[in-house]
C-alpha cells in the first residue's frame, strides 16, 4: 500500500475577498484526481511527495525525488515577504518573491560598521517546497471532463464551496468544502488559523489545519482519509530564522506498529542570490529503514530563478524567466535514476490582465502537448477555465472543462 | 603510397565512429542517451527563454 506524504505551505491573503486555489492531489488508491477547486479565499498550497508518486500535472512521470509540486493558482498571490522592497528599476511581478539585495553603499560619508552589517544581512530563502515553484506554475495543469464549482463566502472567517465533477474516465463525484480563517494576524494579510477540509460523495476526507505558533514557527497539520479509514496524516513545523529555512515532517506516524517517514529540509541563503539546502527522508516500518538524501541549489537573479535538486533517486532542474509583464517562460529537466528516465519540458505563461485572460502552454520530450485557458468573466462572478492535453507518441487526447461561480 | 593506404585505415575507423554515434543518438532506450538528449534540449530551451522571449505582446501594432 503507498502512501504520500504532503509538505506544503500556505499563503493566505486578503481575508475580505476570499479566494481559494486547492492544489490537485492525486488519490493513489484510487487513482482519481482530486480536484483542482477555485474557492473564494486567496492560497497557495503546495504539496510535495516525498519518494512517491507525485506529479500535478504529469501524471504519466513517476518520480522518487523529494518533492516540490508547486500549486497551480492561476494568479497566485503575492507571498509576504519579509525583506525590502525590490530596487528601483525592477519590476516585481505578483507572486514572485525576489529576495531583498542589499544596496550598494556609496563610498564616501559611510558608516563602515553600518557597510559591514548591509553587506552581511541576507535574506530569508524561502521555504524548500517553494524552489521550483515559480516554474512549476508556469506549467498547464492537467484536467479531463467538466467541473462546476460554486463559492459562497459566509462572512469574513468563513465559507464553503460546492464541486460537481463529472468525468468519461473515472467515477463522477461531488464534493462539499469547507475553509475557516481565525483572526490572529501575523502579517499585513495573514490571518492564521486556517482550516480547510473537503470531503467527497464517498465520505472521503481531505483537510488541512495551519497555524502560525508564533513569528517564526508555522505548524501544519494534514490528514487524508479512504472513506472511513485514515491512510495519511502528518505533521510539519517549519522555523524561519534570518537566513535560513528549517522543516521537519513527520508523515504516517504509527507508534505501534513502529512505522512511519520523518522528512527534514535546510535552507540557507549563502549570498542575496544563492540559496543551498538539503533534504533527508528517513522512512522506517517493520523489517526495514532507509534514508534518502538530496541537495539544493537556487540561484535567483533579476528576473530569473535556477534551481537545482540533486540525489540518488536523481537529479531536477528548473529555470524560470519572467521576460516581461505578460510572459513567463519555464524549462524543467527531470532525470530518474531508479526509473532509467528523463524528461525535459518547456512551458510558458501568457497573462492579459485586460482581457481577463491567462493562457499557459507546455511540450515536453515525450511529445505532450498541453494547454489552459483561463478566462474570467467580468462583471459576472463567473472563471471559465479550458484544457486540453495530446500525447502524440501514444496518440490520446484529454480535454476538460470548468465553470468556477463565486 | 602510404598515404593513401593510411587514408582508408583511417576512413573505415572514422566511418565506424560515425555509425556508432549516430546508433547512440538515436537509440531511445540508452539512458545515457536520453540523459544527454535531453540535457541539450533543457540548455537549448534555458537559451530560449533567455533570448527569444523578450517580445512585448501589448505594443501596438505597426499601421501599414
Amino acid at each position: 500500500m503507498k502512501s504520500c506524504i504532503f509538505t506544503g505551505d500556505v499563503t493566505y491573503k486578503d481575508p475580505c475577498r476570499l479566494r481559494l486555489c486547492q492544489s490537485l492531489l492525486r488519490n493513489l488508491y484510487s487513482g482519481k484526481w482530486v480536484e483542482l477547486v477555485r474557492h473564494h479565499v486567496s492560497f497557495d498550497f503546495f504539496y510535495g511527495g516525498i519518494q512517491f508518486n507525485f506529479r500535478q500535472h504529469r501524471p504519466l512521470k513517476i518520480t522518487t525525488m523529494g518533492g516540490v509540486l508547486a500549486a497551480s493558482s492561476p494568479n497566485p498571490p503575492p507571498p509576504v515577504t519579509s525583506g525590502a522592497a525590490p530596487a528601483p528599476g525592477l519590476t516585481v511581478p505578483p507572486g514572485f518573491g525576489m529576495p531583498p539585495v542589499s544596496p550598494v553603499i556609496p563610498s564616501t560619508g559611510a558608516d563602515p560598521g553600518q557597510q559591514q552589517e548591509a553587506r552581511t544581512h541576507l535574506p530569508n530563502p524561502g521555504a524548500f517546497d517553494e524552489c521550483h515553484r515559480k516554474c512549476k506554475e508556469v506549467f498547464p495543469i492537467q484536467m479531463e471532463g467538466v467541473r462546476l464549482t460554486v463559492n459562497k463566502g459566509l462572512s469574513n472567517h468563513f465559507q464553503v464551496n460546492h464541486t460537481l465533477m463529472l468525468s468519461t474516465m473515472d467515477d463522477s463525484s461531488y464534493r462539499f468544502g469547507t475553509t475557516y480563517v481565525g483572526s490572529k494576524q501575523m502579517g499585513p494579510a495573514e490571518f492564521f488559523p486556517v482550516m480547510v477540509g473537503d470531503m467527497d460523495n464517498s465520505g472521503s476526507l481531505n483537510a488541512q489545519i495551519i497555524h502560525q505558533i508564533s513569528s517564526r514557527i508555522r505548524s501544519k497539520f494534514a490528514f487524508q482519509t479512504q472513506q472511513q479509514k485514515f491512510v495519511n496524516w502528518q505533521g510539519d513545523a517549519e522555523f524561519r530564522g534570518e537566513d535560513f529555512t528549517a522543516t521537519v515532517t513527520f508523515g504516517n506516524p504509527d507508534v505501534l506498529v513502529g512505522s512511519g517517514i520523518i522528512v527534514s529540509h535546510y535552507l540557507q541563503s549563502i549570498t542575496p542570490s544563492l540559496a543551498l539546502g538539503g533534504e533527508l527522508v528517513y522512512h522506517r516500518r517493520p523489517g526495514e529503514e532507509g534514508a534518502v538524501m538530496s541537495l539544493v541549489g537556487k540561484y535567483t537573479g533579476s528576473n530569473y530563478i535556477a534551481t537545482l535538486t540533486m540525489g540518488s533517486a536523481g537529479a531536477h532542474a528548473s529555470y524560470y524567466h519572467k521576460a516581461n509583464d505578460q510572459l513567463q517562460v519555464g524549462v524543467e529537466y527531470e532525470a530518474s535514476a531508479r526509473m532509467q528516465d528523463t524528461s525535459v519540458s518547456f512551458g510558458y505563461l501568457l497573462d492579459v490582465p485586460k482581457a481577463n485572460l491567462q493562457f499557459k502552454g507546455s511540450i515536453d520530450s515525450n511529445w505532450v502537448v498541453g494547454a489552459n485557458l483561463e478566462k474570467k468573466l467580468l462583471p459576472l462572478p463567473l472563471s471559465l477555465v479550458l484544457c486540453s492535453f495530446l500525447n502524440h507518441r501514444k496518440n490520446k487526447f484529454q480535454c476538460g472543462f470548468s465553470v468556477t461561480i463565486g | 603510397m602510404t598515404g593513401p593506404e593510411s587514408k582508408k585505415a583511417s576512413s573505415p575507423g572514422v566511418m565506424n565512429w560515425f555509425r556508432s554515434a549516430y546508433r547512440f543518438s538515436t537509440d531511445r532506450n540508452d539512458f545515457r542517451r536520453n540523459l544527454l538528449v535531453n540535457l541539450g534540449l533543457f540548455v537549448a530551451g534555458v537559451w530560449v527563454a533567455r533570448n527569444l522571449s523578450d517580445f512585448d505582446l501589448m505594443s501596438p501594432q505597426p499601421v501599414a
